[in-house]
């Protein structure tokens, strides 16, 4: 569109003065008007009420840097804060290696087995958190149905513990991650056209090579999408770690929801969320250095 | 011909939904929060529905009690809970803070004829029910040579096997921590937090932490942590179902909950006539430690509760005879934050 | 050869992986038929008791159709909020994108129980607590950047050449719009759908500050006894809740079987044909 608009006007290509600069970053299109609705309900819903009870943060318990102060004073809120991210991670590096192939798999399948891995994938969905928790730790607790069958097959002489440590909570929380990955993934996958691989292939290049050559880069976007998701949600779990992961596992979330449910310190509660939600923004920020996110999530740079 | 035909129709159901709306508003009504689950059903069961339909009222449940929830009705002035069952070092904190309302003298009155212990009242609270942290233990993994003590408790030696505690500090914890290195249960409190934590560094390794009722039983019934600091009702509960699970009540440490009235309530005058009613039924109370394993807040409830099911009840003789102590949530009310504190950061390590 | 091994190996991870979703249904379902009140493996007898204690209990099914409201409205609001702001980021000019990225993006971050705590303090100054509405517009938040970012990664693939193609047979922007592009990102639309529903279905920490006496949704009246007692009534809902999908994703293959039955028999008989 702003393409046909300075052919019409007729403006030569020029440097342009510092006003028409601003004027220009400030233009909207229409396309770019689209973004009002979700944002003025955004602002009004959401960001209106947690700038409210971020304020607090600054007032509550007393006035000022106090509650950050202690953030950083003591060095519990730092090494659980490095402990999530490091967990969340993790988790959304297990699921990309598990999602991918996945997903692949997907987009070569008959429509039957096709609607069979989709509904699979996402059977955590259709079962509450609470019980979920539950019947993994049955399952992965050292007395539990894995152990159990694990020492009766021969395969261990004693248990193998697997609670109360990074692997359960990784194996808890991949599960639930699984389907946010996958499926964009899969949504973008489908979108390729696959005589650009034969293609390649038509070509010279080896089928493997025009795999790695071309569908995956074209399958980005969806990577990308699942990459953030997962990775975003894992900053928020608290309950999953929790029951199947031991203290020194503990996610900030618990200790947000500990700040505001029995301490009832809103003030610090809301300081640990600012934290969270500043380092997620800068690790985003670096991540876009190297990996350009904008541009592989939304094709602009 | 259709337009009126719809209009009539319409009409019609809009009548008839107001109408279904107008039902019952005539009875006074009384919103209810505790905990949840199958114990709220027996609580409501117990003691507040047959008051509910002597005195033409309605009871309208909540679950679960959430304190930030309360806080926040209390400051906007919009309580929708009349009655809401609390941890006691949470109703001293918000009773000195102005937050709850203070109990009027029919109910203070009612509360000394039921004989209520006075330390387990405050300026506006009522206890609701009483249990104790006990040790439980795996009957397969032990039977009867089994810790009788918390100084055996913490014998890793004599008692092999993990520990499980209560991720919680008013769980009793640093009580048994303190009990099992010697000091006198005269002397517990304020709490020597230092003695504490040492003491249950020595056995730091075998610990197990649960968060919830059913995790504590999960764990000694499997044997994979065969003793257990517990809430007796549970384990209770569980030895009937058939779990391998039994109670050793040796230095159990008595807690209660207690339950209060947040502050703007509309309607606290009728929140008060329930307190007085629960004080002078005991039976109604008996009625709940049937139906919930839970102990009555008043010992005359004790009385009136089977005979086989006695020797469980806390609040009963044959538990408090053995206790070493009641928890005081006058110093929890004074030390949680801190106390949250400091037991984050050793737990992480 | 290759293609056949890497075929194989694909089925046999895919396999697995079915297999680790699919373990915690398999004790799940036991368990909602177990004697025993406490969650235990294995199960022991055989009751359907805990089912009839929901069927007894009408607040279960009260609670049940309040979150599929609440659900539903949230995912539809999503995907229209989501969707239009999908098509303003890949294809829009506006300034300060990256503060209205953050903002977008916010509400995955935040965590719930802040959200939820910040929203209720404000929500009961203007009474929208218990409310389905008032539900609807905080699961709004919660579940809209899902629908975003989905709807993103599908629009950046679409070939605007068919979009050219079509305006330049005549169509207008707008039935380009519907004609072209929406069809293409449908199934990004859905995905997102399908996260933002399950998003509020399954949500827990901010439906407690906004459920109360009036509105409560399944996921709360589940977590309300866990602090003292879980019994199997919960693994009876699981189950149900699974069940209950399962077939109407059955029945909408079947329906599907059926009409491609019947398309393949009347082409067939149809000596005109198409």
């Amino acid at each position: 569109m702003s393409l046909t608009k300075s052919v019409s006007t007729g403006r030569s290509v020029r440097p342009r003065a510092r006003s028409s600069r601003l004027r220009a970053y400030l233009r909207v299109d229409g396309w770019g008007l689209l973004i009002l609705p979700l944002l003025v309900f955004l602002v009004v819903i959401f960001v209106v009420p947690l700038g409210m009870l971020i304020a607090k943060s600054f007032t509550d318990p007393t006035v000022g840097l106090d509650n950050y102060r202690e953030i950083f004073a003591e060095s519990l809120y730092l090494k659980i804060l490095t402990n999530t991210f490091v967990i969340a991670l993790s988790v959304t590096a297990v699921t990309l290696l598990l999602a991918y192939p996945y997903a692949y798999l997907m987009t070569i399948a008959t429509p039957m087995w096709r609607t069979v891995l989709l509904l699979l994938v996402l059977v955590p969905f259709w079962t509450s958190v609470l019980v979920r928790s539950f019947a993994l730790v049955l399952l992965l607790r050292d007395t539990g149905v894995l152990n159990t069958i694990a020492q009766d097959v021969g395969l261990i002489s004693e248990p193998f513990p697997i609670m109360r440590s990074m692997k359960g909570v990784i194996f808890g929380m991949v599960q639930v991650a699984l389907p946010f990955a996958v499926l964009p993934m899969y949504a973008t996958m489908r979108n390729i056209d696959t005589r650009l691989t034969k293609a390649a292939q038509g070509l010279g290049d080896r089928p493997s090579g025009a795999f790695w050559r071309v569908f995956v880069p074209l399958s980005m976007p969806g990577v990308a999408a699942g990459l953030l998701l997962t990775f975003i949600q894992a900053l928020g779990y608290y309950i999953t770690p929790a029951m199947l992961g031991g203290p020194k596992n503990t996610m900030i979330g618990e200790l947000i929801v500990q700040q505001v449910s029995t301490v009832l310190q809103f003030g610090f509660a809301a300081a640990l969320a600012v934290l969270l939600l500043g380092t997620t923004f800068v690790l985003l920020a670096i991540a876009g250095r190297f990996m350009n996110l904008e541009r592989m999530l939304m094709g602009r740079s | 011909m259709r337009t009126k035909a719809i209009s009539l129709v319409s009409t019609a159901a809009l009548v008839l939904s107001v109408a279904a709306c107008g039902g019952g508003e005539d009875s006074d009504s009384l919103t209810v929060t505790m905990w949840g689950g199958q114990a709220q059903d027996a609580h409501v069961k117990s003691y507040f529905t047959p008051w509910g339909k002597q005195a033409d009222v309605s009871i309208r449940q909540d679950s679960p009690t959430d304190y930030a929830k309360l806080d926040a009705q209390v400051k906007s002035g919009k309580v929708s809970w009349g009655l809401a069952e609390v941890e006691p070092n949470y109703a001293k904190s918000a009773c000195d803070a102005g937050k709850l309302e203070k109990l009027p003298e029919r109910v203070i009155e009612a509360a000394q004829k039921a004989e209520i212990d006075p330390a387990q009242m405050n300026d506006c609270a009522i206890p609701i029910l009483q249990y104790t942290f006990s040790i439980a233990y795996n009957t397969d993994t032990f039977g009867d040579a089994h810790p009788t003590t918390w100084a055996e408790f913490f014998d890793t030696e004599a008692f092999p096997g993990k520990r499980g505690f209560w991720k919680y500090v008013t769980g009793g914890i640093f009580e048994a921590a303190l009990l099992a290195d010697g000091v006198a249960p005269e002397d517990l409190y304020p709490l020597d937090l230092d003695r504490a934590f040492k003491k249950l560094d020595t056995i730091k390794d075998d610990i197990v932490w649960y968060d919830t009722g059913d995790q504590q039983v999960q764990l000694v019934a499997s044997g994979e942590a065969p003793l257990v600091q517990a809430w007796n009702g549970r384990i209770t509960q569980a030895a009937k179902a058939g779990e391998p699970v039994a109670n050793e009540y040796g230095e159990n440490l008595i807690s209660y909950d207690q339950i209060v009235t947040p502050k703007g309530y509309d309607n606290v005058e009728l929140a008060q006539d329930w307190m007085v009613w629960f004080l002078e039924n005991p039976e109604a109370q008996a009625d709940d430690v049937v139906a919930s394993g839970y102990g009555p807040a008043s010992p005359q409830a004790v009385d009136l509760v089977p005979e086989d099911i006695r020797p469980d009840v806390a609040g009963g003789a044959a538990v408090n005879d053995q206790s070493a102590a009641l928890i005081d949530y006058n110093y929890w009310a004074e030390h949680y934050d801190e106390v949250t504190k400091r037991f984050n950061t050793w737990i992480a390590q | 050869m290759t293609r056949i091994l890497t075929r194989a190996g694909l089925i046999l991870l895919a396999a697995l992986i079915g297999a680790y979703i699919l373990l915690p249904i398999l004790i799940i379902l036991p368990m909602s038929v177990s004697e025993s009140a406490f969650l235990t493996f294995p199960p022991q007898g055989f009751t359907w008791q805990w089912f009839e204690e929901l069927k007894l209990d009408p607040t279960w099914l009260e609670a049940a159709t309040a979150s599929l409201r609440v659900a539903a409205l949230s995912a539809i609001l999503s995907v229209v909020l989501g969707t239009l702001a999908a098509l303003a980021l890949v294809r829009g000019r506006f300034p300060f994108r990256g503060p209205v990225l953050m903002v977008l993006l916010a509400p995955l971050i935040v965590p719930y129980v802040i959200i939820g705590l910040a929203v209720y303090i404000a929500f009961l100054e203007i009474g929208l607590t218990e409310t389905t509405l008032g539900f609807v517009l905080v699961h709004t938040c919660l579940g809209v950047p899902y629908v975003m970012i989905n709807v993103c990664a599908g629009l950046v693939a679409v070939d605007r050449r068919l979009e050219m193609a079509s305006m330049n047979l005549g169509a207008g922007p707008v039935s380009t719009f519907f004609r072209i592009t929406l069809p293409a990102i449908l199934p990004n639309m859905l995905a997102g759908a399908l996260f933002a529903f399950i998003t509020s279905w399954d949500e827990v920490v901010v439906a407690i500050f906004m459920s109360g006496p009036t509105l409560t949704t399944l996921p709360v009246k589940m977590w309300a006894g866990i602090r003292v007692q879980i019994d199997p009534t919960l693994a009876a809902i699981s189950s149900l809740a699974l069940l209950v999908i399962v077939g109407c994703f059955l029945i909408i293959g079947l329906g599907r079987l059926v009409q491609r039955l019947l398309a393949r028999r009347s082409v067939s008989s149809d000596s005109t044909g198409v």
